[in-house]
């Protein structure tokens, strides 16, 4: 009976359509953390990543030294040349804290939106399906790792923590694309000027800062950090530098193109960050209207 | 031994693919492009193709499984995706006579068929934004060459290592 086979795959063919359906919506939802089935298995993959991923640093590393290894020189010369100015700016950066720190005594304010709690994690594993943009690292909450951390490399902020498993976390990068991922960030200038990042333009490799009034001025080269307002990164993380700007749709706002600084693809270590200031709880929030940043 | 070998050879897959992902030098392939690397599946399809349709899709199933709750936290796309275009890719060698050319260039349809039906899911759940054209150039083709190269130097080994897989099946 072909017929009946027919149908019997279509049937099939419904039920798993309809089965992904739910699944998709089930995952897609606002989710606080992942069923413990879930983080099993992802804690026993990151075992596993572990031990694969430690000869594999190796091995590349070994690439990277001998590709050092051919610009020496110059690098050497370079650096030395920066070691001059870095001795007189230790002393200024020294003086200017200490500066800081008795203003503040005197004001009585011990905790800012700056102060933070370095962690370090090593990378594991990276999403091969190359839509997500996550990263596996070797930390999870028996570190003390939460969601939503801010992660950065030296040269800037690369992203937030999205899910916490017991021994490994994931790495949500900001070249992902999630209407969800935004962050509150100030373009350095004369005056600061405050805008959310949101969005990543995946053809000029430029994350994008909506919602500048149009009549401030934003000149490329501005610097972009975190502003510590959204209320989960700290203050002063660096996210890059402006590379462009132009007005959006409307002629209402400008969004600033920004180039970031630091690179999502050469990544091997990385620090979460901790901001140390208390947050305001979920009650206090409440009754405030919309809380929509860094969620 | 010899049981655990299959399971062990597509775990390497699923790890090669993501050791694949964070070493690759973007310098070398350019950073326009976006390369995503289908190691996993490109075996799986082999395994459909020399060993067996039912081996293909329980394979399929399983890794999709696993590759949506490690790597992508959406629990359904390649849980979906990878046994439903093995069943397509074992239906189409019926018709063609298997041998290794054939089933180079049938795999590697496979892969294009699940990079552009990933690209379609995620465009209707908004993970990408991507216009068709632009996804065309800058991931569809460029993934294609990495996936046709790694096919090209894997396709005799699994080949070998599958149909002495089914040979032993067929003597149990």
């Amino acid at each position: 009976m072909p017929q009946f086979f027919l149908n019997k795959r279509l049937i099939v063919l419904l039920v798993s359509i309809i089965v992904l359906v739910a699944l998709i919506g089930f995952s897609l939802r606002e989710r606080s953390k992942l069923s413990w089935p879930e983080q099993f298995l992802k804690d026993t993959a990151g075992l596993v990543q572990s031990l694969v991923s430690k000869p594999a640093h190796l091995v590349a590393g070994f690439f990277e030294n001998l590709q050092d290894l051919q610009n020496t020189y110059e690098e050497n010369k370079e650096l030395k040349s920066r070691m001059e100015k870095l001795v007189s700016l230790e002393a200024q950066v020294q003086e200017l804290e200490k500066d800081n720190k008795e203003l503040r005594d005197i004001l009585g304010e011990e905790e800012t939106l700056r102060d933070f709690e370095p962690l370090q994690a090593t990378v594991i594993g990276r999403n091969p399906d190359r839509w997500h943009e996550m990263i596996i690292i070797n930390k999870g909450k028996t570190d003390g790792i939460k969601k939503n951390m801010a992660v950065v490399t030296a040269h800037g902020l690369i992203g937030k923590v999205k899910t916490v498993n017991q021994f490994s976390s994931t790495v949500q990068l900001l070249s992902a694309m999630d209407p969800k991922n935004r962050i509150s960030a100030i373009v350095q200038g004369d005056t600061n000027v405050f805008g959310l990042v949101e969005g990543y333009d995946e053809e000029k490799k430029a994350l994008l800062i909506k919602a500048i009034p149009s009549g401030v001025e934003i000149k490329k080269g501005q610097n972009v950090i975190t502003s510590g307002l959204g209320g989960v990164f700290p203050q002063g993380l660096q996210i890059g530098k402006v590379i462009e700007v132009k007005p959006d749709q409307y002629g209402l706002n400008q969004t600033a193109l920004v180039e970031p600084g630091a690179d999502f693809y050469d990544l091997e270590n990385i620090i979460v960050i901790t901001r140390t200031i208390a947050q305001p709880s979920e009650a206090d929030m409440a009754g405030e209207g919309e809380e929509e940043e860094d969620l | 031994m010899k049981k655990f070998l299959l399971p062990l050879l597509f775990l390497f897959l699923f790890l090669l693919e993501s050791l694949f992902a964070q070493y690759a030098p973007p310098e070398v392939f350019g950073r326009n492009y976006i390369l995503a690397p289908h190691f996993l599946f490109g075996g799986i399809l082999f395994l459909a193709i020399y060993a067996g349709r039912k081996y293909g899709i329980i394979y399929a199933a399983i890794f999709g499984l696993l590759f949506d709750i490690v790597w992508i936290e959406i629990i359904g796309i390649y849980l979906f995706l990878f046994p439903f275009i093995t069943y397509l890719i074992s239906k189409i060698m019926h018709v063609l006579q298997t041998n290794i050319i054939v089933a180079f260039f049938v795999s590697l349809v496979g892969i294009a068929l699940l990079e552009l039906g990933v690209y379609e899911m995620d465009f209707l759940i908004h993970i990408t934004t991507l216009d068709f054209m632009s996804f065309l150039e800058m991931r569809f083709y460029p993934s294609l060459i990495l996936n046709a190269a790694f096919l090209l130097i894997a396709a005799y080994p699994l080949k070998r290592h599958f149909e002495s897989f089914a040979e032993s099946l067929r003597d149990e």
